[in-house]
């Protein structure tokens, strides 16, 4: 008798962890599918800063994250006795490309005016560090 | 159970709340099935049920409806699968723990209540993801320093082992865990920091080289071989994930391969590994005990499993720890280990995919490298349960007993789901997401392949390996079922289970008849009839199969055993120990018609009741008590073979006069007889007193083929059919002749051949067994062997007339035979044609030169036989 019982449960408990794993599973492929198809096809509109004087340098990108200083791990070393060792940090998210400054000595500018929170860039812009200028060009989408 | 796990009108709150009622409900089943388990074991309501692990329930629930209503109200956009997965694979380790080892199960619980208040209090951290971010390189540096303080203050909490804990007074963690979550936390940090312009692997790698190669350097020298190659696999796996580029694989693969043949030169406990993992059944009860004991837990599940409680899971060494995942297939079968990797699968994948929706890369790198983590580690340690991979002593997440281990699972399921429910809606952008679908796709490959792993030992291989002699469960079936009885021809148990059921205990009522019944012994197996019968007396056959799965789906067991009724007689068996008493020799007694063996004794003897204390001294023992001389046990012919010769040289024609050797001599004991000749010299009485000049002089009356073909006849070139294991005589070209001075043959051998003089020149089958009790069809007769022709029948009856006693039906001959080593004595008997009962059969022999006493039991086994009266104990008491 306590067999039929417990026969009954330990079917009721594998029907249990089935009935979980089914639930769980057709929402799992479908979702996992559509999230790497919708994340790979989203591209980084490339970034291209030109400096306005001197050496009139020219870098492109297309990654998430650039930071600009004095610093030579930085992604753009810039040799200006105004820059800080890590002055500014550009980035790109929410369909945008961002520019906030690190705390930096003499401050970042865009179109002159101080950053003082992330800012939006467009193309075109004219950004500031200490007394380097960059003219900020971003590719279409 | 809805008030438990509310849910609100989120999809994500309901789809949660639904999955934490179903694995809220396994739990609850597997906690039932478990209580009622000791009533299903012993087939009664009066066993003692277990209620303990309920303990463990109510901690579960109510650490999991805590965690459910705190992140429905704090994270609401968080992944909805991630906690039930958790949960149900915590519920399911929780309750095995619990099966297995209660005291282990009570640790476990206040473990879990620890790691859901961890959990609790992380939620109220602010940003905590950006702390571990900020100082990553404090929290390894802490984590390598709590490993190394293993070296100096370490201990192992269960007592002696390797000391990779820290800690006092019933409190320990284990370091290492903890540092494989801190190198993932780091490695991320870092690597999401150390953005590259241009890819430069020295700069990149150098610091990350460093700390991983120290943590790698604590580990190898603490040879917790394990966690180190988890962490191998983690820093190439992360590195990969960041860089995106394939190279890292390579050079993964690689490093790993080198690693593991330089570990096998450096550490024997790799080789060790190796080896067992490569060839498993070499050295199945030493090196690779555990991973044999493992597969065989995981082939005695079979597709559905015996059910929670009701297999014995508790073989596999450290079962609640590594391997847990072979006690699980074992109590919930195939279906329970394949739902099993599926819950691991959608673990490691809703962590993936909170991976690809991480707002920035170091979530990202942090939300893969941890699910990469629980993925690994769970792939490595079920895969070594089940060969496919060597054995590392690593635990499974969630699953197994280990306090660190279930804590350091906890915060990385935290940290999984504070990535998954991000701040910000926009994913960050992913350059390269051939990683995460290589990722995912060889985690999904792996979790195949250990589902067709464990498909393929609990289907296709688990017949022979639940047969295999070193599988303990069929003979602990034994003490919860018990085996049939073995009974005497009369009905009176010769050997039967004592005890009540889970402690069922074999007992030889006969110990005499320890050689012939065997035993049946959870470490020594099974031996003699015992093993030859086992399918019936294990009720595997004589069964309905339909009886036999039903008793499998029920209980887990097989069907009560069944009775077998041997031809032996207990009285004449009390006779023939009592005749045969201090004497070395053995003793059969056959009816001579149908070849049941009515008494079979072999001295001296063990006493099989005795095995556990005795075994040593018998098998040391010079005078071999675990020898059945009866059957196994060969001797050489001497003159014993004077009857047959007799009967076969009259089956030639009329006989010659005795030779010249005999008429000279009028004084008889100048003869070599065995016995002085009775009455006149003439054939009969020189034959019957084993004079060896009778067999030389019948010799040479017959041509050695002749002879050869006699003995032929007589069956003494082959081996008898008994179900025990006999002497098998030497293989022997047909085309040479069997020679008396060289052949030798066994008591049993004897007497079947003493059986033709007895049953008019035919020599029957040997006979053990008779019958058995069948459910369905009541005693059924098992069949018996053909009769055959062996001597030449009007002889036989003239013969066994002339050798005739004149006080009673029976002939009798005595023989001396020696060869090099030692002489014994041989005594034939049997009735004769004017009996009109049964007719018997009977061949002693004694390993001494002691003519007299052959004489004495002959003719008093006989007599007893004859006049069962007389016997002490009489044959019809039930």
């Amino acid at each position: 008798m306590a067999a039929v019982v417990v026969l009954v449960l330990r079917v009721l408990l594998a029907l249990a962890l089935y009935a979980f794993l089914g639930w769980a599973f057709i929402t799992l492929w479908r979702e996992l599918r559509l999230t790497s198809q919708i994340v790979s096809v989203r591209k980084i509109p490339e970034l291209t800063l030109q400096e306005q004087f001197g050496e009139a340098k020219t870098y492109t990108f297309a990654v998430m994250e650039i930071t600009l200083g004095r610093d030579p791990t930085c992604d753009v070393p810039l040799l200006d006795d105004t820059i800080s060792a890590h002055h500014l940090r550009l980035s790109y998210h929410h369909n945008q490309w961002w520019a906030e400054d690190l705390n930096s000595t003499n401050g970042s500018f865009l179109n002159d005016e101080k950053i003082t929170t992330p800012t939006v860039m467009i193309s075109g812009d004219e950004l500031r560090a200490g007394q380097l200028r960059l003219l900020v060009t971003i590719a279409p989408h | 159970m809805n008030h438990l796990f509310p849910q609100s009108v989120s999809p994500r709150d309901q789809t949660q709340s639904r999955l934490m009622l179903l694995a809220a409900g396994f739990v609850f089943l597997y906690a039932a099935a478990l209580t009622l388990a000791p009533a299903v074991r012993l087939h009664t309501w009066q066993a003692e049920l277990r209620w303990a692990h309920w303990l463990g329930v109510a901690v579960w629930v109510s650490t999991f409806a805590l965690l459910h209503r705190l992140l429905l109200r704090q994270l609401p956009d968080r992944d909805p699968y991630l906690l039930p997965a958790a949960a149900l694979l915590t519920g399911w380790g929780l309750m095995t723990i619990w099966r297995l080892e209660p005291q282990f199960g009570l640790r476990q619980t206040l473990w879990l209540a620890i790691s859901g208040g961890v959990f609790a209090l992380g939620l109220r951290i602010p940003e905590p993801l950006r702390l571990l971010r900020r100082y990553k390189y404090l929290w390894l540096t802490s984590g390598l320093l709590l490993t190394a303080l293993t070296f100096f203050i370490g201990v192992y909490p269960a007592g002696a082992g390797p000391e990779l804990w820290l800690g006092c007074c019933g409190v320990y963690l284990q370091p290492s865990e903890p540092l494989k979550l801190l190198l993932v936390v780091y490695l991320s940090a870092y690597l999401a920091d150390a953005l590259w312009l241009k890819f430069n692997w020295v700069s990149l790698l150098s610091p990350t080289l460093v700390l991983t190669g120290a943590a790698l350097a604590l580990l190898l020298a603490q040879r917790d071989l394990g966690t180190a190659l988890i962490f191998l696999t983690l820093y190439f796996l992360i590195l990969y994930l960041a860089s995106g580029r394939a190279r890292v694989m390579a050079a993964a693969v690689g490093v790993v391969l080198a690693a593991a043949v330089l570990g096998s030169l450096l550490f024997d406990v790799i080789q060790t590994r190796m080896a067992a993992w490569l060839n498993p059944w070499a050295d199945p009860s030493g090196r690779s005990f555990q991973i044999v004991q493992s597969i065989m837990a995981v082939a005695a599940g079979s597709l559905m499993g015996s059910g929670p409680g009701l297999g014995s899971p508790g073989l596999v060494p450290v079962a609640h720890s590594d391997f847990i995942f072979a006690a699980i297939a074992e109590e919930m079968g195939l279906a329970g280990s394949l739902g099993l990797l599926a819950v691991v699968g959608l673990f490691v994948s809703r962590g993936l995919r909170a991976a690809l929706h991480a707002p920035s890369n170091y979530q990202r790198y942090l939300a893969a490298g941890l699910s990469a983590y629980i993925g690994v580690q769970s792939i490595l340690i079920i895969g070594g349960n089940l060969r496919a991979l060597p054995l590392t002593g690593v635990t499974l997440p969630y699953v197994s007993y280990g306090g660190s281990s279930l804590l350091t699972s906890f915060i990385i399921l935290l940290i999984l789901i504070l990535i998954s429910s991000p701040a910000e809606l926009e994913p960050a952008p992913l350059p390269k997401p051939a990683p995460y679908r290589l990722l995912a796709l060889g985690m999904v490959g792996a979790l195949t392949v250990l589902a067709l792993g464990a498909g393929w030992w609990a289907l296709v291989r688990a017949a022979p390996l639940s047969t295999r002699a070193d599988n303990p469960r069929q003979a602990i079936l034994d003490r919860f079922v018990g085996r049939g009885r073995l009974l005497d021809r009369s009905g009176q148990a010769l050997v039967a289970d004592v005890g009540s059921p889970g402690s069922y205990r074999r007992q030889i009522n006969v110990p005499s008849l320890s050689l012939v019944t065997g035993y049946a012994h959870p470490l020594y197996g099974l031996s003699g009839l015992e093993a030859a019968l086992n399918p019936y007396l294990r009720g595997l056959q004589g069964v309905p199969t339909s009886e036999i799965q039903t008793n499998q789906m029920l209980y887990a067991q097989r069907p009560p055993g069944l009775d077998v009724r041997l031809s032996l007689d207990r009285a004449l068996q009390a006779e023939a120990d009592r005749l045969l008493g201090e004497h070395r020799g053995a003793l059969v007694l056959m009816n001579a018609q149908t070849g049941e063996i009515l008494a079979m004794a072999s001295h001296p003897y063990a006493d099989f009741n005795r095995l556990d204390s005795d075994w040593d001294t018998w098998r040391q023992d010079p005078s071999a008590p675990l020898f059945n001389r009866a059957v196994q046990g060969t001797y050489p012919l001497g003159a014993a073979v004077n009857p047959f010769l007799l009967t076969a040289a009259a089956g030639r024609g009329p006989l010659p006069a005795l030779p010249g050797a005999f008429a000279n001599r009028s004084n008889s004991a100048i003869l070599e007889c065995a016995l002085p000749p009775t009455g006149d010299l003439n054939w009969e009485h020189v034959v019957s007193a084993g004079c060896p000049e009778a067999a030389a002089a019948l010799e040479e009356l017959l041509a050695p083929t002749a002879v050869s073909n006699l003995y032929r006849d007589l069956g003494w070139a082959e081996a008898p059919d008994l179900p025990l294991n006999v002497a098998v005589p030497p293989v022997q070209d047909a085309a040479q002749p069997l020679q008396t001075a060289s052949l030798r043959v066994s008591p049993l051998q004897m007497a079947l051949a003493a059986a033709s003089l007895s049953a008019d020149g035919r020599t029957p089958a040997p006979r053990l067994t008779v019958a058995v009790n069948t459910p369905a069809e009541g005693w059924v007769i098992l069949p018996s062997g053909p009769t055959r022709e062996a001597l030449p029948s009007q002889p036989v009856q003239d013969i066994s007339a002339r050798l005739a006693l004149t006080d009673l039906p029976l002939w009798m001959s005595v023989a001396r035979a020696a060869s090099p080593e030692q002489t014994v004595t041989w005594g034939l008997g049997g009735t004769v044609a004017r009996w009109q009962g049964s007719p018997l059969a009977l061949a002693v022999v004694i390993e001494e030169d002691n003519p007299a006493a052959a004489a004495h039991i002959v003719r008093e086994m006989l007599q007893a036989t004859l006049n069962p009266t007389t016997l002490s104990s009489s044959p019809t008491q039930p």
